[in-house]
């Protein structure tokens, strides 16, 4: 009777010891089993406020930038001289001129900016105008002071357009609403909404790869005509400043 | 110098239709569309003088918007001066509350037929590219400037049919014109 207490009172489990050692070995197991992840919750708690700041991202994102703007330069210069052996279109190596919109008709079916440069400032008519986004027309008329713009939404702008995805051209129509109309020759193409529609680099009139919209919807074909409505980048009824660039020809 | 502007109140306020045309306010905008502004001149203005005065200075007033405007293929002179033949033809009243809703409604009117008159100018031009129903979605223009000509109209076409008519300088502009 002795020897039955004495054997049930020196089982394993009764000692503490034996728990604490089961209980790392379960963890050891855990950790195994997750791969770690208890461990690197952990350490992304304690090591947060040690992360790199703000300053150091500044850094690396300037880094970045430049480093960006030095491959553009480089694919310009590259582009500039392809385009010279193939005696396409291109942007004159002058300065852009810089223009503020003094009056806009953005509504109606009349839609044009004018602009504070004119002749004097060396604006040329033909010469396209870029704002923020992106294309926004061409110069129609220019005074000695002021010149107009013909907005690519007038019912009277016709320009050629390049869709990058599926690299083909279409004419981008100004309907005379805010949206304009891109239409393909093609009925079979597959065109979709958000693919980006840039200036042709076949356009005569346009230098090549300026951001004019994105495809917003897609109409019915009709008669091997497909059209899509595009959502410009380039807001003319808000924009107050923009550039005014010459066209080599 | 006031009796002066008073006189020529109505060329004054002529050569201020272009610049409202630039001006262009946003916050008088309904779907991003102005009022047809010719028309708040035009319309005391040709019925105080009557319907070949009316014609002659619809015909001036297409004119200068014609070459304000970019699109050299359309023309607003069509329009203007069937307005200007049809306002003359109207009579003054008593002034009113109905009265000036009249002028609301005839404004409203007029700017319908000049909007659609451009709206088929352009239909007609792009007729042979089979490419016209892009330009229906621009229907909306001329029903959105409808609604914002006929709302003010009975403000700014009252206040001036009665700056117009205290005016003295109706022989001077007369002549001009002839």
């Amino acid at each position: 009777m002795v020897d039955i207490r004495r054997i049930s009172t020196n089982r394993w489990w009764h000692k503490k010891n034996n728990w604490g050692l089961f209980i790392f070995l379960l963890f050891l197991f855990f950790v195994r089993i997750s791969k770690g992840s208890l461990y690197k919750d952990f350490y992304y708690l304690i090591s947060k406020p040690f992360w790199p700041g703000q300053f150091q991202r500044e850094v690396l994102t300037k880094s970045v930038e430049q480093e960006f703007l030095i491959r553009l330069k480089q694919v310009e210069k590259d582009n500039k001289r392809l385009r010279e052996i193939l005696s396409l279109q291109r942007l004159s190596d002058s300065e852009s001129i810089s223009a503020n919109v003094i009056s806009r008709k953005t509504g109606s079916f009349w839609r044009q900016i004018i602009l504070n440069k004119g002749t004097k400032d060396g604006v040329e008519i033909g010469s396209f105008v870029v704002g923020p986004g992106g294309l926004l027309g061409r110069v129609d008329n220019a005074s000695l002071l002021t010149s107009t713009v013909k907005l690519l939404t007038s019912p009277e702008s016709k320009v050629g357009v390049w869709v990058e995805r599926i690299q083909m051209h279409g004419l981008l129509v100004g309907s005379g609403n805010d949206y304009p109309k891109v239409i393909f020759y093609n009925k079979d193409i597959d065109i979709k909404v958000g693919d980006f529609v840039l200036s042709s680099p076949a356009s005569t009139l346009l230098p090549p790869n300026i951001p004019i919209g994105i495809i917003q919807s897609v109409d019915e074909e009709f008669k091997s005509k497909k059209t899509a409505n595009i959502l410009l980048l380039g807001k003319p009824q808000a924009i107050d400043w923009v550039q005014i660039l010459k066209v080599e020809i | 110098m006031r009796n002066y502007i008073k006189k020529k109140i109505s060329l004054i306020s002529f050569l201020f239709i272009p610049i409202i045309y630039f001006w262009d306010p946003s916050w008088l905008k309904f779907l991003g569309v102005q009022p047809y502004w010719p028309l708040f001149w035009l319309l005391p203005w040709s019925m105080i003088y009557g319907p070949f005065d009316g014609l002659i200075i619809g015909l001036i007033l297409g004119l200068i918007l014609d070459s304000l405007s970019v699109d050299s293929s359309f023309t607003q002179i069509p329009g203007l001066i069937f307005c200007g033949l049809w306002f003359g033809k109207l009579s003054i009243s008593k002034y009113s509350f109905e009265e000036h809703l009249r002028f609301g409604l005839i404004c409203s009117i007029a700017s319908f037929f000049c909007g659609s008159l451009y709206f088929f100018q352009i239909l007609i031009k792009y007729w042979s590219d089979h490419v016209i129903f892009l330009y229906l979605t621009s229907i909306q223009n001329i029903f959105a400037q409808v609604f914002i000509t006929g709302l003010l109209a009975p403000l700014l076409c009252s206040l001036l049919l009665k700056l117009f008519q205290t005016s003295k300088g109706r022989d001077k502009l007369t002549n001009f014109i002839d």
